[in-house]
């Protein structure tokens, strides 16, 4: 799964591990892995001792939770389940706006056509699937160059510029 | 004539636009080469407004709070005449719909609105949408400001939001500047009317959680008094709360009102406080100068003062009954002396409810320029209004809008009907409507029987998703399916007014061919129950349902 940091294609070093996966092979690998939030808050003491820890969160996910635990970890990934679902585009505003210096991932349904939205709203990082996506991809970030409203890079709306 | 005072678009504005336009046609060719799917693609064709519909796909523009310039209104004229069939349908939420354009024809449509800073952003899909006013801003005596200001800053602001832009559902904004409700704005998701507080400042009244549909619902006072400076950071709390909160396993429990029904509005206002809390103040917050800049777009036109010196008028409307039937409803009194507020009637004799050719759109383009600065502003119910008539032209504008059957002087009246496509059209439809809507036109077009019923608001539409607003009208009218057979359900005593409130259904549904004698007993109950100038409204009101029900399904055995 091509994974885009700065409008390039670069190695995950992360691991991203869903709950399926977890319970078929409960033995955590080193390293940077990234668990379902729900199995951090259930295993909150197995893991206090990693120092490379990211996790995948949801909107049916505890957000509360989620902000006030934000600053142990190195990545925050945001899963869209189906393209409807745009609680992901608060999730990322969250965090951002609570100084959250790790990476904002966006997982699931990430497509080329919402890159430039999940951008405004925070995001640093996105995983696509590998049949959704083509180098010509990147120009998203950059085909609408105006916005209204601020963004978290530059939070001010237009009548402020 | 003169120069505009609608608002101008700058350079970002034009970008944005252009850039969209270039963003769509990409989307539009990805899809038709098969790298796009079709669920994708229908979220991305539905925020720039397309549908698929029963007979082909239907293109709903923009009309930002209802305001168009003649030449915009040339341009929609040109698109119904190069790439749809020669008409236009203007809805309820002041937009146009075309119903027959091309997908692959639909970029270049676009490419045309472009050039005169129109667009179909958010016309539909899960996002804030066109945001409406009412349609004599500025020009209404009684108003305590101009509310299109708010509306253009409101505009900006909700334009392609990044984060409000897959909400749960559909997310609409009205917006009144005084006393009278000519928005619906109670039953939109946000109503937002400008009020005065006890220290003399102006502000923001916010209801939320209105909505028409399958569970109407009047809105709500979230807030009795916002501060003007705060409208964007308050209405960004709000979606926020809507957006994290509302329902997404359930299309039909998932607008904001059914959150704010489920949760209370003291509780739904708590989370709102909580949010605000962050961005109160933030960046957000409206600038002064920015309220100006705004406010500098819409200001009065350069009037005529001597124009309260005619004294032609009287004497056309003493000369003739024609154009004095037309003036007392077709007209409205304007806050300058001497001039009049025109409403065009696009509901002619045997005709769709609110559809308008292109011919038409060109001849109203040209009476704006003559008549009215060169302005247009779209209806809630499906209407044209030029705002700004010296009194002394309303004759020879009679004249030429009477030749074009743009005059027809039922303003107000039972025949000046909201209706929505219905099943002719529309692929949700239950029932066909605009044979309904002839078979009314028919049965009263005495307009000596129409203007004595006075003011009344026939709503209608073909199903429960409540298009033509049926919920809301003095008599709604509601087309269902029973076992392939059209049938209409009536409700009474609805307003989508100041004191908006849900109409209640009558009784069983009438067969197709007894709409129009239904209507003309429940007529019957009002004129002879009616005491002096009661209207239809006040009369259902003290009178209550029964005795409509009692003549309607008694006279049916
Ligand atoms: C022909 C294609 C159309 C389709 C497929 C369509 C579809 C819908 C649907 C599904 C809803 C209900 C949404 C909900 O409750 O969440 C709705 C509501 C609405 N539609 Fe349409 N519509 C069409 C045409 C129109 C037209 C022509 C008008 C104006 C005359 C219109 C005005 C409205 C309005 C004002 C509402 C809002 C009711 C509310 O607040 O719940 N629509 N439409
Ligand atoms: S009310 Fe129903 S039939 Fe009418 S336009 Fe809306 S969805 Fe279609």
């Amino acid at each position: 799964m091509p994974l885009l940091i700065n409008q390039t294609v670069v190695t995950d070093e992360w691991v991203r591990l869903d709950a399926d996966q977890l319970e078929a092979n409960p033995e955590l690998p080193e390293g940077k892995v990234i668990v379902p939030f729900t199995y951090f808050l259930a295993n909150q003491d197995a893991l206090a001792a990693r120092e490379a820890l990211g996790v995948c969160v949801n909107g049916d996910d505890d957000i509360v939770a989620l902000r006030e635990q934000q600053q142990r970890f190195a990545v925050i990934a945001i899963d869209f389940p189906v393209l409807r679902d745009g609680r992901g585009f608060s999730i990322a505003r969250y965090l951002a706006r609570d100084g959250f210096k790790g990476q904002i991932r966006a997982v699931g349904d990430v497509s080329r056509d919402r890159l430039g939205y999940m951008d405004s709203c925070g995001f640093t990082a996105y995983e696509l699937p590998e049949d959704r996506f083509t180098p010509e991809d990147v120009a998203a970030f950059t085909e609408m160059s105006v916005n209204y409203q601020g963004s978290v890079a530059d939070p001010r709306p237009i009548f402020r510029r | 004539m003169g120069e505009s005072f609608m608002y101008q678009y700058n350079e970002v504005d034009q970008k944005l636009v252009d850039e969209r336009v270039e963003q769509y046609r990409d989307q539009t060719r990805r899809f038709l080469a098969g790298e796009l799917p079709e669920d994708e693609f229908l979220a991305l064709r539905l925020m720039n407004g397309l549908y698929i519909q029963r007979q082909a796909p239907m293109l709903r523009v923009a009309i930002p709070y209802g305001l168009m310039s003649s030449l915009q209104l040339r341009k929609l004229a040109h698109i119904a005449r190069t790439y749809d069939r020669g008409y236009g349908h203007i809805t309820t939420r002041t937009n146009i719909q075309y119903n027959w354009p091309k997908l692959e024809e639909v970029p270049d449509i676009l490419a045309e609105l472009a050039e005169v800073q129109m667009h179909a952003i958010q016309t539909s899909g899960n996002c804030i949408r066109n945001t409406t006013t009412d349609p004599y801003s500025g020009v209404s005596a009684n108003e305590l400001e101009d509310p299109r200001p708010y509306c253009e800053i409101i505009r900006q602001w909700s334009t392609m939001h990044p984060e409000f832009a897959y909400l749960p559902r559909k997310f609409k904004i009205a917006v009144t500047g005084g006393p009278e409700d000519r928005a619906a704005s109670q039953v939109h998701d946000i109503g937002l009317h400008l009020v005065k507080n006890e220290a003399g400042e102006i502000g923001f009244e916010v209801l939320v959680g209105g909505g028409l549909g399958r569970t109407p619902v009047v809105g709500k006072v979230v807030k009795s008094f916002l501060p003007k400076q705060h409208l964007l950071s308050y209405l960004d709390a709000i979606l926020r709360v809507y957006n994290m909160n509302g329902r997404r396993d359930n299309k039909y429990k998932a607008r904001i009102k059914i959150l704010v029904n489920a949760l209370g509005v003291e509780e739904f206002s708590r989370l709102v406080e909580e949010e605000w809390a962050f961005s109160r103040d933030g960046e957000l917050t409206l600038t002064e100068a920015e309220i100006e800049r705004s406010k500098s777009f819409f200001k009065p036109f350069d009037y005529d003062a001597d124009a309260a010196n005619d004294t032609t008028l009287d004497e056309k409307l003493a000369a003739d009954k024609s154009f004095a039937a037309w003036y007392e409803r077709n007209t409205v009194e304007h806050k300058q002396a001497g001039y009049r507020i025109v409403v065009l009637s696009l509901k002619p004799y045997l005709k769709a409810p609110g559809d308008i050719t292109d011919a038409q759109m060109d001849l109203v383009a040209d009476l704006a320029d003559r008549y009215s600065f060169g302005e247009i502003r779209s209806t809630h119910d499906q209407n044209l209004v030029l705002a700004d008539v010296k009194k002394s032209d309303l004759y020879a504008l009679w004249q030429v809008a009477d030749s074009a059957d743009l005059a027809r002087a039922n303003v107000g009246t039972l025949t000046d009907m909201i209706c929505c496509p219905g099943f002719d059209f529309c692929a949700l439809a239950n029932a066909k409507t605009l044979n309904i809507a002839d078979q009314i036109n028919e049965k009263f077009d005495d307009l000596d029987y129409l203007y004595d019923l006075g003011k009344i608001n026939l709503n209608m539409s073909g199903c429960i998703n409540a298009c033509g607003h049926h919920h809301v009208g003095d008599i709604g009218i509601l087309g269902v399916d029973k076992k392939g057979e059209d049938w209409y359900q009536i409700t009474l005593g609805g307003s989508s007014k100041e004191d908006a409130r849900l109409g209640k259904i009558l009784g069983k549904a009438v067969a197709a061919d007894q709409v129009a004698d239904t209507l003309e007993k429940i007529l019957a109950v009002y004129l002879e129950q009616r005491q002096e100038e009661e209207s239809f409204a006040d009369a259902y009101q003290r009178l209550g349902i029964e005795p409509f029900k009692e003549r309607v399904y008694a006279a049916a055995h």
